[in-house]
């Protein structure tokens, strides 16, 4: 009111009249402006009329108090004057536009200061959210501090932050204000009186008023009127997404509607909540996957370490063998015997598929193995015995186990083998020619079968047994073209001199040559036995 | 890859074209037990167009068999090439389908 404290001075030295400004509110009386120094005395009850009315001083001068035309409970004071009632009239009349300009422009300031400091408080709240979610993975926590500083921005007493069950076709609670969580049940998004249904199901925020009914459902959360929002959020490759959830406020403090300015705040703190939601969701998937990763890795060494030291048959037989899973575990397995003083045994297996359902046959097989091949002398009464093990877990899993094993015995110069549906199974002699040892029986798992075995001569410390899985022969370079068998027989008859483990580091570094950097599809396996 | 059916006489003509491996098997199984699903107990699938079947598109075309005959149908094959055909014979899966070199004969057969 400086301004118009400045218009009352120089109004009274020109006219020699004071003149002062009152208001009379719910505290009492005060007085606005005036042009002196000294406050005015403060006009009676009496002349606080709804016209002008005249006011006698002590001295006995004339004072005329006249009511602010359009700003109730405002009094403009003119005197005291020695002047007529005429001139207090008209000083009167010479002043309400002024002062009334001069109070609506104060006014509209007090309210755009008002609007200004609301816009500070809701900034404040943006950075809040930001803040909160900055630090935090834990979304349920997040929520609940967001929610309250939401509530409190709006001036709602009651909410909740919705959530989309997509196997349950509801919206569940993940924080609540107001109310117990216990209170509020999940919303079924095909309840029709439900407001945050609706928000969901068009994607569009809505204020319901107090006269349209809401669901029973959400019935705790809401007291008179409701504003629901969708929480919306955009991927990266953009497209329509689904709402991730509702916001729902209710129960305001001030019995003022939700304004299309509380909408837009809520709209835009739940496109934060939105974005908060998907990043919660990235970061717990992301954990579960490194988790997951851990697991198999662990999973894989575990399956390695399953996987017998070709050691263990020396000094009767010299193996070479390798195992590399397509994926952190596989199928294919190697395993070795050694059967006495002059018989060592050798078994190469392949379950079809791969990943860990296949690891896991894979390590039954292996356990049905160890226990059966030591005590049963005959290769496929051995193959028997492990389908019996695994018969059951191969038809429930649909899976199949094509399986060689072959006995060597260097005192009787024989090899004894059983061969179920395993197609690269070879004896390359010391001319460098190679034998297939053919399958004899499908593989396990594909029907009633009884694995057969058949005996050949073997020149001890001359023929090298020869077991690869199709990982091997199968391998792709980037055109699509297999390793091939014919090459692995090829590296083998070139190197058969040569240790056998060295024989195995020759295939897998053409094979690995071969594919380069194109990733593996199969596990790959080879086993080469000299006795 | 793809698979196409069509039917001739009470036959379910199966086509496999491309490749049978980890990555299309169930699509396959899916559309063989659809059709078994609607009645139909006759199949024959036709790899003229099939170049390569991997040990778990071997695994289905078993798991099929199976199911096939339980229900009292049957399942051929036909028109393997060389490297399928010995693919079957290395693992003595031709011991357990009927397979036929032609189309033509498999259908006559049923």
């Amino acid at each position: 009111m400086s301004g118009l404290r400045d218009v009352f001075v120089a109004f009274h030295s020109a006219c020699k009249c004071p003149v002062s400004l009152w208001r009379e509110d719910a505290a009492g009386i005060a007085c606005l402006a005036h042009d002196g120094d000294v406050t005015p005395d403060v006009p009676p009850p009496g002349v606080r009329a709804a016209t002008a009315t005249e006011w006698k001083s002590r001295g006995g001068d004339a004072r005329l108090v006249a009511p602010v035309e359009g700003v109730s409970g405002t009094w403009l004071v003119v005197g005291p004057h020695k002047g007529a009632r005429a001139q207090l009239d008209a000083f009167i009349e010479l002043l309400t536009p002024v002062v009334r300009q001069s109070m609506s422009a104060t006014k509209e300031l007090e309210q755009a200061a008002r609007e200004l400091a609301e816009r500070y408080e809701e900034i404040n709240l943006l950075y809040t959210i930001n803040e909160i979610l900055g630090r935090t993975v834990a979304l349920d926590e997040a929520a609940q501090i967001i929610l309250r500083e939401l509530l409190d921005t709006v001036g709602a007493r009651r909410g909740a932050l919705l959530v989309h069950d997509i196997a349950g076709a509801q919206l569940v609670a993940v924080a609540t204000a107001g109310i117990d969580d216990r209170e509020l049940p999940p919303i079924p998004l095909d309840d029709p009186r439900s407001v945050a249904g609706r928000v969901f199901t068009s994607h569009q925020a809505l204020i319901a008023g107090r006269d349209k009914p809401g669901s029973e459902s959400e019935g705790p959360v809401r007291r008179g009127e409701m504003l629901a929002v969708p929480i919306l959020w955009t991927a990266p490759g953009g497209g329509d997404q689904p709402p991730l959830g509702v916001v729902v406020l209710s129960d305001r403090k001030a019995r003022t509607p939700f304004s299309a300015g509380d909408q837009k705040l809520v709209t835009a703190v739940a496109t934060q909540i939105g974005t908060a939601i998907q990043n919660a969701r990235l970061v717990r998937d992301s954990l579960l996957q490194e988790r997951l990763q851990h697991e198999m890795a662990l999973a894989h060494d575990l399956q390695m370490k399953m996987l017998p030291d070709p050691s263990i048959v020396a000094p009767i037989a010299e193996v070479g063998a390798r195992v590399a899973p397509a994926e952190d575990v596989g199928g294919d397995f190697y395993n070795l015997f050694r059967l006495g003083p002059n018989r060592s045994g050798a078994m190469v297996g392949d379950v079809s598929s791969h990943g860990y359902r296949a690891a896991l046959i894979m390590a039954l097989a292996m356990s049905a193995a160890t226990i059966h091949a030591p005590r049963t002398a005959d290769p496929g009464e051995v193959l028997q015995l492990m389908f019996a093990a695994l018969d059951e877990e191969l038809e429930r899993t649909e899976m199949y186990l094509s399986v060689f094993y072959g006995v060597v015995d260097r005192r009787a110069q024989t090899l004894r083998w059983a061969n179920a549906g395993h197609p690269h199974a070879f004896i390359v002699d010391e001319d460098g020619e190679a034998e297939r040892l053919p399958a004899l029986d499908p593989p396990l798992g594909m029907g009633e079968t009884f694995p057969r075995s058949k005996t050949r001569p073997w020149g001890s410390g001359k023929h090298l047994l020869l077991l690869f899985t199709d990982g091997i022969s199968d391998a792709r370079d980037r055109k699509d073209r297999r390793f091939g068998e014919e090459m692995v027989l090829e590296l083998v008859r070139k190197h058969r001199k040569r240790a056998v483990d060295e024989i195995v580091d020759e295939v897998f570094g053409a094979v690995a040559k071969h594919v380069g950097r194109v990733p593996s599809r199969d596990d790959r396996t080879l086993l080469i036995l000299r006795s | 890859m793809s698979f196409t059916i069509a039917k001739s006489g009470e036959v379910t003509l199966v086509e496999v074209e491309g490749q049978l491996i980890v990555g299309n098997r169930q699509e396959l199984k899916q559309r063989v037990l659809d059709e078994l699903d609607h009645g139909e107990r006759h199949f024959l699938i036709d790899f003229a167009r099939t170049g390569y079947i991997d040990s778990s598109g071997l695994g289905v075309l078993v798991s099929l068999s199976k199911k096939i005959r339980e229900l009292g149908g049957e399942l051929r094959l036909a028109n393997l090439n060389d490297d399928l055909r010995t693919l079957f014979e290395l693992t003595k899966l031709d011991t357990l389908f009927q397979i036929a070199d032609t189309r033509e004969r498999a259908l006559e057969s049923f």
